[in-house]
């Protein structure tokens, strides 16, 4: 391939760093912005939504060209084709802090119904995961992700606890069910986003190695064994 | 399923003087399964696919060492009738070379010098071997007119089926496209996919995209060396070897 590919090909590789570090950045804003009752964060989140879906269409774009124009095959076209993966997921992870953000809004001038600690220390296993997703972009190395399924496990069941600690406050008093229906969204918001890095691993993983691997493959098996929670939808984004 | 082996290379040595083209080339070739040859100019390609049907023959000082096995007996052995292997082994070359004789006479050429007598005969063989060389919506109604008159890409179908009409087993094709525009290149590339279903191919191609579009197997030859052989698929998503993987994503040299 020519300079004029390695060039187009390296900035691709940038432009999806960028909107991982965008959409990453949301989510973790947007969490801070709930937990803060911090309404300047929040609009400022739900202010970079059409970045994001800019960058989306960005990328499609220059993937779509670079696929057409050059042809290219093995490892390059590998990584072309996970950065139209990426894009995808990352979108719906910027898409997630919107909405909770969102959430931020809706809840304005309501103190929480507890310090808030489990949706936070929730956020923060997934921007990491996030963040060790895009190193492993970055860098063509998978050993950061490697553990991928064990902290998703650990994800969908903060998830669970939340759903539950929730479950007891509104019965308790119906006052909070308002708070509590929003703090159950933004749990199952994040559990998402933890489902997404789990899938940027697995385009990742066959960007670096040309093999295909599962990684939350146990999925359904869980959430039934679990019996009682209501289960979802794989299919849903 | 199991594939059947056509033809077996192996231990294949081959010297122009002291230029050693070919190195210790070891490769099964399967049946009714086209493979690719590519790899930069000068590796031996050509070189390669003309030992298939013993054309290097008439080159003088060149030298074969090692064994091209063929229905269990070895093209280089010792009482092989060559007129036969090229019979069964045909070849189509990069320029296409149809004789200056009418259409009807280029694809008759071929049985009437093995015999084949009357009018009957020889127009069931022609009309067949137009038809399966996707020729014929094109020609029918002018068997009479020189190949000369044909495009590029009808002359380059027209010795395809010149090729068909003598029924050989394997089809060895030596960049059959590359004089040709896109329009005629694809509806070779389309023949050559419908040719497998009752030949061999073996087809030779500096176009990677064709290679990857056309082929169940593909070589990569480099200096004379096979560096890796594997299935098509793998070779272009994921080949073993750095060096392949630098030639075929052209980052070469
Ligand atoms: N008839 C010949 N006499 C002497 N040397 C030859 C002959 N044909 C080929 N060679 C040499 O053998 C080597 C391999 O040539 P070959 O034609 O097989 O390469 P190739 O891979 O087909 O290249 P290209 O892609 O340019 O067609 C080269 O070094 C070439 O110079
Ligand atoms: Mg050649």
């Amino acid at each position: 391939m020519g300079e004029r590919f390695e060039q187009e090909f390296e900035e691709l590789k940038t432009m999806v760093l960028d909107m991982g570090k965008l959409s990453t950045e949301m989510l973790d804003k947007s969490v801070r912005s709930l937990k803060n009752n911090d309404m300047e964060l929040a609009d400022w989140v739900i202010s970079k939504k059409g970045e994001i879906a800019r960058m989306d269409d960005d990328i499609e774009t220059r993937a779509l060209r670079l696929l057409t124009l050059y042809q290219p095959v093995a490892t390059d076209m590998r990584t072309i084709a996970c950065c139209l993966k990426l894009n995808t997921y990352l979108a719906r992870v910027g898409r997630y802090g919107k909405d909770i953000a969102c959430v931020t809004k809706a809840l304005k001038g309501k103190k929480h119904v507890s310090k808030l600690v489990s949706l936070p220390y929730m956020a923060k296993l997934v921007t990491d995961m996030l963040n060790d997703a895009l190193y492993s972009f970055e860098h063509f190395d998978v050993s950061k992700m490697e553990d991928f399924s064990e902290r998703d496990d650990d994800v969908d069941h903060l998830r669970w606890s939340i759903f539950r600690e929730c479950l007891s406050y509104m019965m308790e008093e119906p006052k909070y069910i308002k708070q509590c229906a929003n703090y159950i969204m933004v749990a199952r918001y994040l559990e998402r986003c933890g489902d997404n890095a789990c899938k940027m691993n697995e385009k990742i993983h066959y960007m670096v190695t040309g093999v295909r691997v599962e990684v939350d493959k146990d999925y359904t098996a869980e959430c039934c064994e679990d019996g009682g929670e209501p289960c979802q939808n794989k299919q849903e984004q | 399923m199991v594939k059947k082996i056509a033809l077996s290379v192996k231990n294949l040595n081959l010297w122009y003087g002291s230029n050693h083209a070919l190195i210790d080339i070891d490769m099964d070739v399967y049946e009714k399964k086209v493979t690719a040859l590519i790899g930069p100019s000068g590796c031996g390609k050509s070189t390669l696919i003309r030992c298939f049907n013993r054309m290097n023959d008439v080159v003088d000082n060149c030298k074969v060492k090692g064994a091209i096995n063929w229905k269990d007996k070895n093209i280089y052995g010792k009482g092989v009738d060559v007129i036969e292997v090229r019979k069964q082994i045909g070849m189509i070359f990069q320029k296409p070379n149809p004789f200056p004789k009418s259409i009807y006479d280029n694809v008759a050429y071929g049985p009437r010098l093995q015999g084949v007598r009357g009018k009957k005969k020889l127009d069931a063989i022609v009309h067949k071997s137009i038809k399966d060389a996707a020729l014929w919506d094109e020609v029918h109604d002018r068997f009479s007119d020189s190949a000369m008159s044909l495009s590029g890409g009808q002359q380059q179908r027209l010795c395809i089926a010149r090729t068909l009409a003598i029924e050989p087993e394997i089809i060895l094709m030596d960049e059959p496209t590359s004089a040709l525009d896109p329009i005629s290149t694809s509806k070779i590339e389309d023949l050559v996919f419908e040719l497998k279903k009752k030949y061999t191919v073996i087809i030779v191609t500096h176009n990677m995209q064709q290679a990857a579009r056309v082929s169940d197997h593909t070589g990569f030859m480099y200096l004379g060396e096979m560096i890796e052989y594997d299935r098509t698929q793998k070779i272009f998503e994921r080949p073993k070897k750095r060096l392949t993987e630098k030639y075929i994503s052209g980052r070469f040299g």
